[in-house]
């Protein structure tokens, strides 16, 4: 396989001639191992190496959180999610009505064609998972709400929940 | 009786440009590979459809893992010596409490005014850990920061 020859066909040419030279030692040396060092060195790094860096996504704050923004009621639409992650919305002060995850983004695209002046406010349970408040917002975005807001939940929205479920 | 033997003829196959090759491939790859960073706590990460990537200097990583405890990455040493001190040096994050977080991000941000904020949250992490490096987030000022994702496919 992988040898190194030098010196040898060389010195078989100069060897009839008169002129006196050193006879070259014909150099094998077996590459072989190097070789497969190679390769294993070029898989190890092929199979560690990796090329995509970490997605992100971009949310910003209002500056301060005493800034307040009045919004009528009729167009304010509440999403509100559970420590169980159950979802429930409502516009201004209607009752709650529970919503899939996977129903979200068409709900969320017509009411927001419907009426363009919306405002969405997102409020989740401290008990609720990360993840949810990821998909929310991911939610929003792909549905091109980018006006939403992200409010503390409290006790009157937990008994709301709750009134919901009951019904 | 005896069989008529085919005389073997002797196979030889340059293997030099195929090991060339090879070397070029390893040169390359040790070249370009970073090695996945070091992390004191594993973090599972939501799936989002954002496609912004995660900029490669200039970060600081808020690490929530999923029990709600906060991780403080710095990024370049330099910035983990000085804040945290020798012994925080080569560890990839810190263990912070929520308390002294807002000190530190100020600290941190006037030592490098070019930081940019980046909360790596695990999937189940508790919302209210959450909540609250946001409150703290805005409390220091940093209101644009970015949540790291991973690729939804769909």
């Amino acid at each position: 396989m992988g040898a190194v020859e030098t010196g040898q066909s060389r010195s078989h040419a100069r060897a009839g001639k008169k002129h006196k030279k050193k006879r070259r030692l014909a150099i094998r040396i077996d590459m072989t191992p190097m070789v497969d060092v190679a390769f294993l060195l070029l898989t190890f790094f092929m199979l560690t190496t990796y090329f995509s860096k970490p997605q992100t996504m971009e949310l910003n704050l209002p500056p301060d959180d005493k800034a307040t923004v009045e919004v009528a009621e009729s167009n304010l639409l509440t999403l509100r999610v559970s420590a169980s992650n159950e979802i429930f919305w409502n516009m201004g002060t209607e009752p709650l009505q529970k919503i899939d995850l996977q129903r979200l983004r068409p709900f969320l695209l017509e009411r927001n064609k419907n009426n363009p002046k919306l405002i969405t406010l997102v409020k989740i349970d401290r008990e609720g998972t990360y993840t949810m408040m990821v998909d929310m917002i991911d939610e929003l975005n792909v549905a091109e709400i980018t006006r939403f807001s992200l409010a503390p939940m409290t006790d009157g929205d937990k008994k709301l929940m709750d009134k919901a479920r009951a019904a | 009786m005896p069989k008529i033997k085919k005389s073997r003829i002797a196979i030889k196959i340059d293997m030099t440009p195929m090991v060339d090759v090879a070397f070029l491939l390893l040169t390359f790859f040790m070249l370009t590979t970073q090695f996945r960073p070091t992390e004191e706590v594993e973090i599972d990460l939501p799936l989002s459809h954002s496609e912004i990537k995660l900029p490669e200097s200039d970060v600081m990583i808020l690490t929530i893992s999923k029990d709600g405890r906060i991780f403080l990455n710095l990024g370049s040493q330099n910035l983990k010596t000085r804040l945290f001190g020798e012994e925080f040096k080569n560890r990839a994050s810190v263990e912070v409490e929520q308390k002294n977080l807002a000190d530190l991000l100020i600290q941190a941000r006037i030592l490098n005014p070019k930081l940019r904020t980046v909360v790596k949250g695990d999937k189940i992490a508790p919302y209210g850990a959450v909540e609250d490096v946001m409150d703290v987030l805005q409390k220091t000022k940093i209101t644009r920061f970015n949540l790291v994702t991973d690729l939804e496919k769909s």
